[in-house]
């Protein structure tokens, strides 16, 4: 049965295979440049306690540097989708051609021929989804030194959350497929689905699956320590107990702001963040939560397979 | 075990609408069995429910004396299917698809099957897509066949296929089955083919049997009566009109005769099997007996 | 070796066969000792039923024409062929003077041949297709 479900699968493993390897030229070469100017412009020296004078500018040039390309990553996030759905099309693409019907005559049992053909499907999205992150980690390890990971577009390729992403498009391809039983439709709904899904996790649900941590500082003073590399989700003037503090228009023309909210009111600023030191914490949730679903839509799946047909 | 599937009362509902109903016959062991009927008459539906690709919504079925569905693993080794329009996996090569059932099932004689396919001419590393639609037809045979199955079930088997292509899966059919005790169930449109190659018959029409019985005893039993435009009262008392129509001065009725037909006023012909067939199909009576075969 | 055909005549495919079997001894084409083709083989040429075959072999079996010899094959049977006897060149003779006589009232070959075989098989039962 292994060598039956990777037959008819093979052609859709080694496109997502070649996927990965393109993303993979294309990334590696920056990747040697960006950590060997890492290591040559002393930029690691500059993160430590008594940073050298040239380090402001040091550390400015080489952001400018490779920022844009990090921005381009971004688009990233769209791979788990594609990957996931891609890795559903031969289950569906089966029922469709209605060629289930030859495998389902042979000897085996549909409990079985599911959980093969499942089983290497789900490995196979695993294994290629941990390459994903292994390589976009490496990629971004200098720039994660400098800037911390909680930020939102750079968080969903580091850790393990997009395991789940990957699992969650599998499935929810999967079980639009074998209801609907027509692959590009199915796939293109699932793409779509995973798309709103991971927009609504990204911008709404999660800062309010972990409550973020809020704080309130002088104006005056430097950023407070836990800001460092934390994922700031709002920061706004306010006073003394944080409570935000409404400018008039015309209070403050053109110039120095920090000077005019010091001049001003009360003159602190209070900030709403997630921070860094609950990067595993917040990956095992959303993790957790897509590959949750990705479960119960894996099981609907089976469960509709063997019952209904 | 005599009979190679038995039905007790089978149906099956899809929504509203009944495609097999209180369908209730014997396969027996060993017979080439013809199952005929209109597009659409339950065809398919009967044999995947034997084969346990679908459930029944009522009544029974059992294959080889095993429930399809409860006792599949015991059952799929003992039966080899052809479904309609013989599914392959295009973009394998022949030799992978002999993988395949290689690997699905526990007897398999991959020498008789090679040998097979190379009797044939079938080459064993193109693509099952690029084969005709003969080469596929004896491919999937050859698949259903390698497994050595004691029941076999073909649905259409022949129906996109040439004269020849069609002549040549059925002489394959026919070598396998005078060299084993093979049970074949066909189904088929196509009447015509099926006189020389079955011996049992079974004609299905609106998800109903209408006849379940040896193709000898069908033939011996149906004779087509002609004469002059007359009643048929007197007839029907004693044999069963299939089909009866009229002209202004003739009347030809094709029954189910109930023995020897004596009536001096009839001329008796036999009938062949497709005319019987037809016959039970409601062709060529008028409307009103038509939907009374039909009800 | 015997070559089989099958005919769309009303008449049944064993019958066929057996007509067929009959006749080549009758003819000597199939002389005592000769074998039959295998069941298998008869199939693969005519794709009929085995079935159909072996019906045939076993009515050719009882009519004592062939006999069936285990692990080997169907062979005609020793006592087969009817003798060439005084009896059938009587009838022949006989026969050739009916045809002439015949066609001198005016009847051409398919009216000969109907004829004989209204005669042969009277009409009440016949195959309509």
């Amino acid at each position: 049965m292994i060598w039956v479900s990777w037959r008819e699968q093979r052609t859709e493993t080694l496109i997502a295979v070649g996927i990965l390897a393109v993303v993979a030229l294309l990334l590696v070469p920056t990747g040697i440049e960006m950590a060997r100017a890492y290591d040559h412009d002393g930029i690691a020296a500059c993160l430590g306690a008594q940073p050298s004078f040239g380090c402001g500018d040091a550390v400015r040039s080489f952001q400018d540097r490779f920022n844009q390309i990090s921005n381009l990553l971004g688009w990233l996030t769209l791979l788990p989708g594609i990957v996931g759905v891609l890795l559903a099309a031969p289950f569906i693409a089966q029922f469709e051609s209605g060629a289930y019907r030859l495998d389902w005559t042979q000897s085996i049992t549909r409990r079985r021929w599911i959980a093969g053909k499942l089983g290497l499907s789900l490995g196979v999205a695993v294994l290629i989804s941990v390459a994903f992150i292994a390589l976009v980690t490496w990629w971004r390890t200098p720039l994660v030194h400098l800037n911390g990971r909680m930020e939102s577009s750079v968080f969903d390729s580091e850790g393990i959350v997009a395991v789940g992403y990957t699992l969650f498009a599998l499935a929810v391809a999967l079980a639009v497929g074998v209801v609907w039983r027509r692959a590009v439709a199915a796939l293109i709904v699932a793409f779509m689905a995973y798309f709103a899904v991971r927009l609504f996790v990204d911008v709404w649900l999660r800062q309010r699956l972990t409550p973020p941590l809020s704080a309130t500082w002088p104006a005056r003073k430097d950023e407070l320590a836990v800001l460092r590399h934390a994922w700031v989700i709002s920061e706004r003037p306010s006073d003394r107990f944080g409570n935000a503090v409404v400018l008039r228009i015309g209070d403050c023309p053109d110039g120095n702001l920090k000077a005019c909210f010091a001049a001003h009111a009360p003159g602190y600023i209070h900030a709403v963040y997630e921070p860094a030191s609950r990067f595993w914490a917040m990956q095992l949730v959303e993790f957790g939560l897509f590959a949750g679903i990705a479960v119960a839509l894996i099981a609907f799946s089976a469960w509709w397979i063997d019952r209904r047909a | 075990m005599t009979a190679a599937i038995r039905t007790e009362r089978l149906g099956k509902r899809y929504g509203s609408t009944w495609a097999l109903r209180d369908c209730t016959l014997e396969v027996p062991a060993g017979s080439v069995t013809a199952l005929v009927g209109p597009n659409g008459a339950g065809k398919t539906t009967l044999l995947q429910l034997a084969i346990g690709l679908i459930r029944p919504t009522a009544g029974e079925v059992r294959v080889l004396d095993c429930a399809p569905r409860a006792d599949a693993a015991a059952l799929l080794p003992r039966v080899g299917f052809v479904a309609q329009d013989h599914p392959l996996h295009r973009s394998f090569s022949v030799a992978e698809m002999l993988k395949l059932g290689r690997c699905l099932n526990p007897t398999w004689d991959e020498e008789a099957a090679r040998a097979r396919l190379a009797r044939l001419g079938i080459p064993l590393d193109r693509k099952v897509g690029k084969l005709s639609g003969g080469q596929q037809a004896q491919v999937a045979l050859t698949l259903a066949l390698a497994k050595c199955p004691e029941l076999l079930i073909l649905d259409e088997p022949v129906a996109s296929l040439d004269p020849l292509a069609r002549r040549e899966f059925m002489n394959t059919v026919m070598e396998v089955v005078s060299e084993t005790q093979l049970t074949v169930v066909l189904s088929s449109h196509i009447v015509a083919d099926l006189e020389r190659v079955c011996d049992h018959l079974v004609i299905l029409s609106q998800a109903r049997t209408l006849v379940a019985a040896p193709i000898d005893e069908v033939l011996a039993g149906h004779r087509l009566l002609t004469g002059p435009r007359a009643d048929v009262t007197a007839v029907a008392r004693f044999h069963e009109v299939i089909r009866e129509s009229h002209t202004e001065r003739q009347t030809s009725l094709l029954v189910h005769a109930n023995g020897q037909v004596y009536d001096a006023c009839w001329e008796v012909h036999e009938v062949d099997l497709e005319e019987i067939v037809l016959a039970y199909l409601g062709y060529g009576a008028p409307l009103e007996l038509r939907e009374a075969v039909a009800s | 070796m015997i070559q089989f055909h099958l005919e769309r005549s009303g008449v049944p495919a064993y019958l066929q066969l057996v007509q067929q079997v009959r006749q080549a001894i009758r003819l000597g084409m199939l002389r005592p000792g000769d074998q039959l083709p295998t069941v298998k083989e008869v199939v693969g040429t005519l794709t009929i039923n085995p079935n159909t075959v072996l019906h045939a072999y076993r009515q050719l079996d009882l009519e004592g024409l062939i006999e069936g010899r285990r692990g080997v094959g169907t062979f005609v049977a020793a006592g087969a062929a009817p003798p060439p006897s005084d009896e059938r060149k009587e009838l022949r003779s006989a026969l050739q003077r009916w045809l002439t006589r015949a066609r001198a009232a005016g009847l051409d070959d398919d009216a000969i041949a109907m004829l004989f075989s209204d005669t042969l098989r009277p009409p009440a039962v016949s195959r309509v297709a």
